[in-house]
């Protein structure tokens, strides 16, 4: 391609959506004669995200799972929207600042999402049924957050209430009977007792309705920041300002480097200690003990092969 | 799982146990059984109350309509946020935490007809009058009148009026309409005899006029405003990520990218030689003097 000259012009390309002056056109649709149509916000949320118009079944089943996730109590994502509230900032940062809550542990619904996914493609290439997948994923994430299982529902009836909608409403597909199968597979392997969870139901579900990964998990964020919201709005009501420098943190919550005095900087070459290694040797001693200091970051080990791909996938 | 609360707090919102969360009393999961829409558990979240129906068509109609604007400040922050391939959420968060006060300046809007009705309630005027009054103080100041005109629907926002209309039609019309109708109308008398173009409402002044009819606070009305935008936004995002190229300066592609070299265009202080370190100081303080650096200051 190469000179700018044989190119197009930059454009915003789009398949979604374009206007014009007179219009707002969505996957093809109007957006004004859709809900002068009588069609409403989550059938929008369809047209948007799959391109297609839902089966009514399907709007209730998103309204449903949609309820389900806009309140959390004191979680998360309403504790990190009422942080940013506090600075008395404008509502649009604390709104933002609870979907950025999201990630690989707190509603990770994309990990959770790119995990079955992965599962179930392997099961049709390995000739394994949802049971017999099931119990090689449950063995391969042990311990992981992201299994739609854990010990979060077991007197909560709403994620079970959940597949049984899905079920009622005829929208229990490939992903609600291999999550079954995981909750199964768990439970046999687990020490304590462990059930279905929100990850789980909700993840399952909105797959089941044909939302990606990546869009059940910003669906999902977005409903719980409109509750989010809320939490931010009684912070500014209720809860004091509080402005840069006012919170102590009192010693006894320190369990840093003890009190020691500042170096001279004259005598700095007396006390500084450069960080280089000469050795492999030396190098993982000295990252042994960086790994000691909380907060350097030391001690976090991951591994990210690609990282524009930044949810690793075991199974895959 | 460690289940302790993450914040000590009393809040009138929601309480969780390891039974049920409860939002202003109702149990979520008894909420959704029962076959309320999500529309309707917004009016449960921020006001406390189960809608009528035609307060939740309202509701579904208006969520509907502003979903998706194709490419606005949002949007472009979105995927030029994707363009650096974070995780989902920041570009989500990224186009949601655009909107300001220039972009979907909801709350503003609101707070703006609280007073003026507040005032038409005290002095004892009608809507029309105090429609006059709000339109001739905000021009008299030379402050622009919220709620009117659109940079890209310059002959009319599309989904402005049908949003009036609906509130009619499914009568959830009150003062709020009242007051905005008579903004529009007062303020476009006064365009004509100032001899220009009429501009009509957009979608704070049509869409949040019907959110604090229906009861929503200015900053309620704000966050469901943006949060609606939030789901095209990630749509967006989504896209970028999975069909287009990160960074968006690639030299391969058909058409020049958002980010490639040729679309920077400089026009500040010329290329000039680093001044080395024995001449510092004396090439410092001689800028000082001069003072022209000081045009460049932001």
């Amino acid at each position: 391609m190469g000179t700018v000259k044989d190119r197009e012009p930059f454009r915003w390309h789009s398949t979604i959506a374009y206007k014009t002056v007179p219009k707002i056109v969505t996957r093809g649709y109007d957006t004004t004669e859709l809900v002068e149509k009588g069609y409403g916000f989550a059938d929008v949320i369809f047209i948007n995200y799959q391109a297609r118009i839902p089966l009514i079944k399907e709007v209730k089943m998103l309204h449903y799972l949609m309820i389900l996730c806009l309140e959390d109590g004191m979680s998360t994502a309403a504790g990190i929207s009422r942080f940013a509230a506090k600075g008395h900032n404008i509502l649009t940062q604390s709104a933002g600042a609870s979907i950025l809550a999201f990630g690989h542990a707190y509603g990770a619904y994309q990990a959770y999402g790119r995990m079955l996914d992965g599962y179930l493609e392997r099961a049709e290439i390995e000739g394994k049924n949802y049971q017999e997948m099931a119990e090689i994923l449950v063995r391969e994430n042990h311990g992981s957050l992201t299994l739609g299982v854990s010990n979060l529902m077991l007197k909560d009836p709403a994620a079970k209430r959940i597949f049984a909608r899905a079920d009622s409403l005829d929208l229990s597909g490939k992903y609600t009977a291999f999550q079954k199968e995981i909750v199964k597979a768990t439970q046999k392997t687990s020490k304590q007792p462990v059930d279905l969870d929100m990850l789980g139901a909700v993840g399952a579900a909105m797959l089941d309705l044909g939302f990606t990964p990546e869009a059940t998990w910003s669906i999902v964020a977005l409903a719980r920041a409109f509750g989010a919201t809320a939490h931010a709005l009684e912070e500014e009501e209720r809860e004091p300002r509080v402005v840069f420098g006012q919170n102590l943190q009192p010693k006894e919550y320190y369990d840093g480097p003890p009190d020691r005095p500042v170096p001279p900087l004259k005598d700095r070459d007396k006390f500084a200690k450069p960080a280089q290694t000469k050795t492999l040797e030396e190098w993982r001693k000295a990252f042994d003990e960086r790994a000691k200091l909380r907060g350097s970051g030391w001690a976090i080990v991951e591994e990210i092969a690609d990282p524009r791909k930044l949810v690793k996938v075991k199974g895959k | 799982m460690e289940r302790e609360p993450l914040l000590k707090r009393k809040t009138a919102i929601s309480y969780k146990t390891e039974e049920k969360t409860v939002v202003r009393g109702y149990n979520l999961s008894d909420l959704a059984e029962e076959g309320y829409t999500f529309c309707d558990a917004l009016f449960v979240l921020f006001q406390g109350r189960i809608p009528t129906e035609g307060e939740e068509k309202m509701l579904e109609y208006e969520m509907g309509e502003f979903l998706e604007h194709s490419m606005s400040p949002s949007a472009a922050s979105a995927i030029a946020t994707m363009g650096g391939r974070p995780q989902l959420p920041a570009a989500v968060a990224a186009g949601v935490m655009t909107f300001g006060g220039a972009h979907g300046p909801g709350a503003a809007h609101g707070y703006m007809l609280n007073k003026y009705l507040e005032r038409a309630r005290v002095e004892g005027k009608s809507a029309k009058e105090m429609g006059k009054i709000l339109v001739d103080e905000y021009m008299d100041a030379g402050m622009p009148v919220m709620g009117l005109g659109q940079p890209q629907h310059v002959d009319g926002d599309p989904r402005a009026m049908p949003t009036h209309r609906k509130q009619e039609e499914l009568g959830v019309d009150g003062v709020y309409l009242e007051l905005q109708k008579a903004i529009e109308e007062a303020f476009n008398k006064r365009r004509q005899t100032e001899g220009k173009k009429t501009i009509a409402v957009n979608m704070i002044g049509a869409g949040n006029t019907a959110l604090a009819e229906l009861g929503f606070s200015p900053n309620a009305a704000w966050g469901i405003g943006i949060l609606c935008r939030g789901f095209s936004c990630a749509c967006h995002a989504i896209e970028n990520m999975k069909k287009g190229h990160a960074w968006m300066a690639s030299t391969r592609e058909k058409m020049v990218q958002m980010l490639d070299l040729s679309m920077i265009v400089y026009d500040g202080i010329p290329d000039r030689p680093v001044p080395s370190q024995e001449e510092r100081e004396e090439y410092a303080q001689r800028e000082l003097e001069k003072g022209e650096y000081k045009k460049w200051v932001l």
